[in-house]
């Protein structure tokens, strides 16, 4: 007998779950139909099948700016981030050291902070040093929130290193800039390209705390929003959509699934 | 190096030795990352409770410490009637995505299916694309003139006149949309927990006699319980202070504590000073939820060096 499940609570528990992802993807379905359709409203019946609004979309220079200036605080926030999410790791994982734990929450606690009060922490204090809001206050930001979650993906992949390895290499001769790059780098490097990816991905998608601290280049979620509160730019708004998730779930799922595959191959 | 010429030592007591040795690169290597947060985190907070006490201001003139903006925020009964709201609405989004994931994460963890994690993967993978654009999907279904309410039309279910006009612009939207971002997340922390159950557990109570579902409810709930409470207070911390899905489908009836953060700063009448009473209000009631709470927060492979 099956402990843990009935044959009839199986069928129930399976059925559940394919409602369950019908209700995830189906709004996702729909605006990949209604990004198709040849009608200014996402309305019942289908007006007919249209490649208008992508064409428009990529004649918009706004939006491909708002992209552009996401693409470049993307790239500065998420490089930001493994750096010094990659040295608070190491330390993390290789040393001791007394205040371990007041260290460890200081640096994880981004996590937990509600983003509208991050943004307006950011925008007073930026108001109060003189900073004029820009891409890099966005990124300033954005560096803070992704550094604990490269610290998470960082520090259990240096667990799964044998500390050994370093000595060896050390004992060999290795400098330890030399140990790092030879032996370390190349074991955890699926782990820094997806702390990378997930990095970069916070920051593409962040809206509420670059609301704040955006300066005159906006943000693709900026542009975004404000483009939600005009009615005629919805279907081409719909159209990026499809775009960005597509790609979005094309990246997160082979970048796990590449590094699955990698660290299989560099188990020891 | 304090292990040199000790190779045939196995690699545990080797790293626990490495581990005892008090380093003094540890303050090398933290420093660039506790320095960031230091100037970009913590002062920008120590910002915000200087102008909650009137030490900084947004007009200049004259001011100095005084507690005028939280006793005035601790006798309103709108932003602390607010604050009650966005907890409720909170809540019940939780218990709901909690609800709707335990199922499911039982089903992939204790169903012996072989393609768990591809199931996972797939029940994941909403939650890694653009939080703005889901939210989006819904404004385009909910909407008076939207997918849903036109595809009734179409059946003929419903007029043209009399379209279900409660479903955007209310409380539903913003607990539904809410419910539809997280479920995803959820489901993660609470497989895990069940995953690492020890199915032995589970066949010694049958095999003393219990059912199914006693050994559910005696042994699978309790043991899976800090997955729970994980899963709740990961969609509890962030939605509670949520501004960005109300002011997108909430209307004036969905409108949250968040939301008035914001507005006290980004309106044409702004308030720092209370804005930021408020702001440091809801910051503390997550602290103090995150400390009470942390040790089910699962980051324990972090800090248990």
């Amino acid at each position: 007998m099956d402990v843990a499940l009935s044959a009839n609570g199986k069928r129930v528990l399976r059925i559940f779950f394919g409602l369950l992802v019908v209700f995830l993807y189906a709004p996702i379905a729909i605006l990949l139909i209604f990004s198709f359709n040849n009608s200014e409203l996402p309305t019942f019946p289908l007006s007919g099948f249209t490649l208008h609004w992508y064409h428009q979309f990529l004649t918009n220079a706004d939006l491909k700016g708002a992209l552009e200036t996401s693409a470049v605080v993307a790239a500065l926030s998420s490089v930001g981030a493994v750096l010094l999410g990659g040295l608070a790791a190491a330390a993390l994982a290789r040393k001791r050291f007394a205040p371990k734990a007041a260290v460890s929450a200081l640096l994880l606690s981004p996590l937990v902070i509600p983003y509208v009060v991050f943004g307006i922490s950011l925008l007073l204090f930026f108001h109060a040093a003189g900073i004029p809001r820009s891409i890099l206050t966005v990124a300033i930001g954005h560096i803070v929130i992704s550094l604990p979650y490269t610290i998470l993906v960082l520090v259990p992949r240096l667990d799964q290193i044998d500390v050994a390895l370093e000595e060896a290499a050390a004992d060999l001769g290795a400098s330890p800039l030399q140990t790092f790059r030879l032996i370390v780098l190349p074991l955890i490097l699926p782990a820094v390209v997806s702390a990378f990816l997930i990095a970069f991905t916070t920051s593409f998608d962040e809206y509420a705390l670059a609301s704040f601290v955006v300066g005159t280049r906006i943000t693709f979620p900026v542009y975004l929003y404000s483009a939600l509160r005009f009615p005629s730019q919805l279907p081409q708004v719909i159209a990026v959509a499809v775009v960005v998730m597509v790609l979005s779930l094309i990246v997160v799922v082979s970048a796990e699934i590449g590094r699955r595959v990698a660290e299989r191959r560099l188990s020891l | 190096m304090a292990v040199e010429g000790e190779a045939g030592v196995p690699a545990v007591s080797a790293s626990g030795r490495r581990r005892t040795r008090l380093d003094l690169t540890a303050p090398a290597l933290l420093g660039f990352p506790v320095v960031w947060l230091v100037a970009f985190f913590l002062v920008p907070i120590a910002i915000v409770a200087a102008y909650s006490f009137d030490i900084y201001s947004l007009f200049p003139g004259k001011h100095g410490f005084t507690l005028a903006a939280w006793r005035a925020f601790l006798h309103s009964s709108v932003y602390l009637g607010l604050f009650w709201k966005s907890v409720k609405m909170s809540l019940i989004v939780s218990a709901v995505v909690v609800a709707l994931a335990y199922p499911v994460a039982y089903y992939l963890a204790l169903s012996g299916t072989k393609r768990k994690y591809v199931l996972l993967l797939v029940l994941i993978a909403p939650f890694l694309t653009s939080y703005l654009l889901r939210v989006l999907a819904w404004k385009v279904i909910l909407g008076n003139e939207g997918v849903l309410n036109s595809f009734l039309v179409w059946v003929g279910v419903r007029s043209r006149d009399h379209p279900i006009s409660q479903l955007l612009y209310s409380r539903f939207a913003v607990m539904l949309v809410l419910t539809y971002v997280w479920v995803p997340f959820v489901a993660l922390p609470i497989f895990v927990s069940l995953e690492s159950l020890d199915r032995r557990l589970l066949e010694a109570a049958c095999d003393l006699g219990a059912s199914r579902w006693q050994a559910f409810r005696r042994v699978t709930l309790p043991l899976s319980l800090p997955g729970v409470m994980a899963g709740f207070l990961f969609v509890f911390i962030p939605t509670v202070g949520e501004f960005v899905t109300p002011s997108l489908v909430g209307g004036t009836s969905g409108y949250m504590y968040g939301n008035q953060i914001s507005d006290l700063f980004s309106t044409g009448f702004p308030d720092w000073e209370t804005g930021s009473v408020l702001a440091l209000f809801l910051l503390a009631v997550v602290a103090v939820l995150t400390a009470a709470f942390a040790r089910f927060l699962q980051v324990r492979q972090v800090t248990a060096h």
